[in-house]
């Protein structure tokens, strides 16, 4: 089986708050850039089907020079090319970014599994995969936790409400991933990543559309509580908290 | 003049709300678009209702869902469809975009048409910032859930339509309910662990203080990576949105993506070992402990009274 990741990369998702500042209609920060968690799932869901299939994937990212971190991880984690669409880095219309995804997987000769992380950590979009099927006229599998080659399909597990559900499904088709127990990104070997630092990542062209989505402003959300510390030894300490739940649960810890 | 749509399942408090925006936004000409379990039961119609009637939907079943929809919009979709952000916008909102080559948005919390443009207030960074979109001439929107008032519909017959029912997305499929059971939705104090607690076997310790407390049990995205928790107990952007009495967070940094899912909760509880971790600022009481250390202390100061 042939298949495509995208891979985005994005500002860490970790980073303390006020490292990151909104400022003009960007984020800026002294912050690594980092491939997504969710795109890490996408990820490792493509090499699974590379393995089990005999087949190949290959990795596309959108935006600027920042997208790398993510494509030399999926080099490293052995795909067999790496494609960067040329675009300004920053905000992109998502109807604009599923086309050109879409013509970016056309160029590298299409796949029978495109893999999405289920929402990057920037925009938090979270509609690029359905973008893409809905334009390429193919089903959608949502919130996918773990997938594996079944005869010429994939059987997969979905997030269903309060569970999971799972069946299988024919190929050409576009899977969002999500957090299972069969999507835990694989670290790739030390030996790896420095030859995957040496591969060349394609770069195609971007088109500029200019329609679709702008952002016309882009501020930081203020929400914190005023904190009470509880001080004191550890003893104190359970003591207070366990004062505390009882005041804000009744009838617990009645006293034995 | 744009006109605007809201694609909803059932009716209950999402749909309502959608329903109410799309004729704040639309008016009397605001078009409702209803998919209902079969049999059909009461629901609130707002306009010129069009209906599918599909049956066995329990788990919404996507590819069902996406063609009940494409039924329902016909060849000529409204500039702006609205559905509520959730379930039904995970499984086909995008796509329905994507297949009528329409851009698409979702935790969207305001919207409103200035100059024949759509505008849009949505969550951006985890939670982190808002950001305003100039959203053009049509998109389809999932509106975040509370972030309308649901008024007082005119009620009207829907037109049900003729619909031939796909099969489902998976074949062979099979639902399987979490084995944790926890009903973060309902519970009124939750308990939610975090990667601090560095086992499998501390995470379990939660469990007693969730009984203790006749709380439900919670994680963050790292406890479900570690496989200490299942994903449905996960609390966060791309997890559960909880609000309950109390939220105890035990282990947990604080991550914006975190905090988004439980920021309604109304007394924060927090039990970190670092005291800069970022959940301080987002609890009422912290407490700068070792898990581990304080848990027997814990337990004894519970039960003692
Ligand atoms: C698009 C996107 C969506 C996301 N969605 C979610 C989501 O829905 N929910 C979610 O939770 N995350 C989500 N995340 C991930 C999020 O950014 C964080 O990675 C995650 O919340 C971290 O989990 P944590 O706090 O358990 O782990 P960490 O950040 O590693 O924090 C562990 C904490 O435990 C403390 N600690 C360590 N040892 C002890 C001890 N012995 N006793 C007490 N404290 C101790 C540490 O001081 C630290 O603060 C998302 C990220 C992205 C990009």
């Amino acid at each position: 089986m042939r298949a495509i990741a995208f891979v985005k990369s994005i500002l860490d998702p970790e980073a303390p708050p006020g490292a990151i500042r909104f400022d003009a209609g960007k984020a800026l920060g002294d912050v690594p850039q980092v491939l997504g968690p969710y795109e890490g799932n996408a990820l490792e869901l493509a090499v699974q089907i590379a393995e089990a299939s005999q087949g190949e994937f290959r990795a596309v990212a959108l935006g600027g020079p920042e997208q790398e971190a993510g494509l030399r991880k999926a080099l490293a984690l052995g795909a067999a090319q790496a494609m960067r669409v040329d675009v300004p880095s920053g905000f992109h219309d998502p109807l604009d970014t599923a086309r050109q995804l879409k013509a970016a997987a056309d160029a590298l000769g299409g796949a029978d599994v495109y893999l999405f992380g289920r929402q990057a950590g920037d925009w938090d979009q979270g509609v690029t995969a359905g973008l893409f099927a809905g334009l390429a006229g193919l089903p959608l599998v949502p919130l996918v936790q773990a997938a594996e080659v079944a005869g010429a399909g994939l059987k997969v597990r979905r997030e269903i409400a309060g569970g999971y559900e799972e069946g299988e499904i024919a190929v050409p088709c576009v899977l969002s991933a999500s957090n299972g127990p069969g999507t835990l990104l694989r670290l790739p070997k030390v030996k790896d990543v420095m030859l995957a630092n040496r591969k060349p990542i394609e770069l195609r062209a971007g088109a500029q559309s200019g329609a679709g989505f702008r952002v016309s402003d882009l501020k930081a959300s203020v929400t914190s509580r005023a904190g009470r510390r509880i001080e004191g030894d550890l003893k104190a300490q359970a003591e207070g908290l366990a004062q505390e739940l009882r005041r804000a649960i009744p009838g617990i810890g009645g006293g034995a | 003049m744009m006109r605007v749509g809201a694609l909803v399942r059932g009716d209950d408090q999402s749909a309502l709300e959608v329903l109410s925006l799309a004729r704040a936004l639309g008016g009397d000409a605001a078009e409702t678009y209803l998919i209902l379990a079969a049999p059909a039961a009461q629901h609130a119609a707002a306009g010129a209702a069009r209906a599918v009637v599909l049956e066995g939907i329990a788990d919404a079943d996507p590819a069902q869902l996406l063609a009940a929809a494409q039924a329902l919009i016909g060849a000529a979709p409204p500039d702006v469809l609205l559905i509520p952000d959730g379930p039904l916008f995970e499984a086909v909102g995008a796509q329905l975009a994507g297949s009528i080559d329409r851009p698409a948005a979702r935790d969207v919390g305001s919207v409103a048409i200035e100059d024949g443009r759509l505008q849009i207030v949505k969550g951006a960074f985890g939670g982190k910032a808002e950001v305003t979109l100039d959203a053009g001439e049509g998109a389809v929107l999932g509106v975040r859930q509370g972030a309308h008032q649901a008024d007082e519909l005119p009620q009207a017959a829907p037109q049900v339509l003729e619909f031939a029912q796909p099969a489902p997305l998976l074949s062979g499929r099979r639902a399987v309910r979490d084995a944790s059971g926890e009903d973060l939705g309902r519970a009124k104090v939750i308990v939610s662990g975090g990667r601090g607690l560095g086992s499998a076997e501390a995470y379990r310790s939660l469990r007693e203080v969730a009984n203790l407390l006749g709380g439900a049990l919670g994680a963050s995205r790292a406890a479900v990576d570690e496989g200490w928790a299942s994903p449905s107990q996960q609390v966060g952007i791309t997890g559960q949105k909880v609000a309950p009495e109390v939220y105890l967070a035990i282990g947990i940094s604080g991550a914006s993506q975190h905090l988004s899912g439980m920021s309604g909760s109304k007394v924060v509880i927090a039990v970190n070992r670092d005291d800069k971790a970022p959940i301080f600022a987002a609890a009422d009481v912290g407490v700068v402990a070792d898990w581990q250390a304080l848990w027997p202390e814990l337990r004894r100061a519970l039960a003692g009274g």
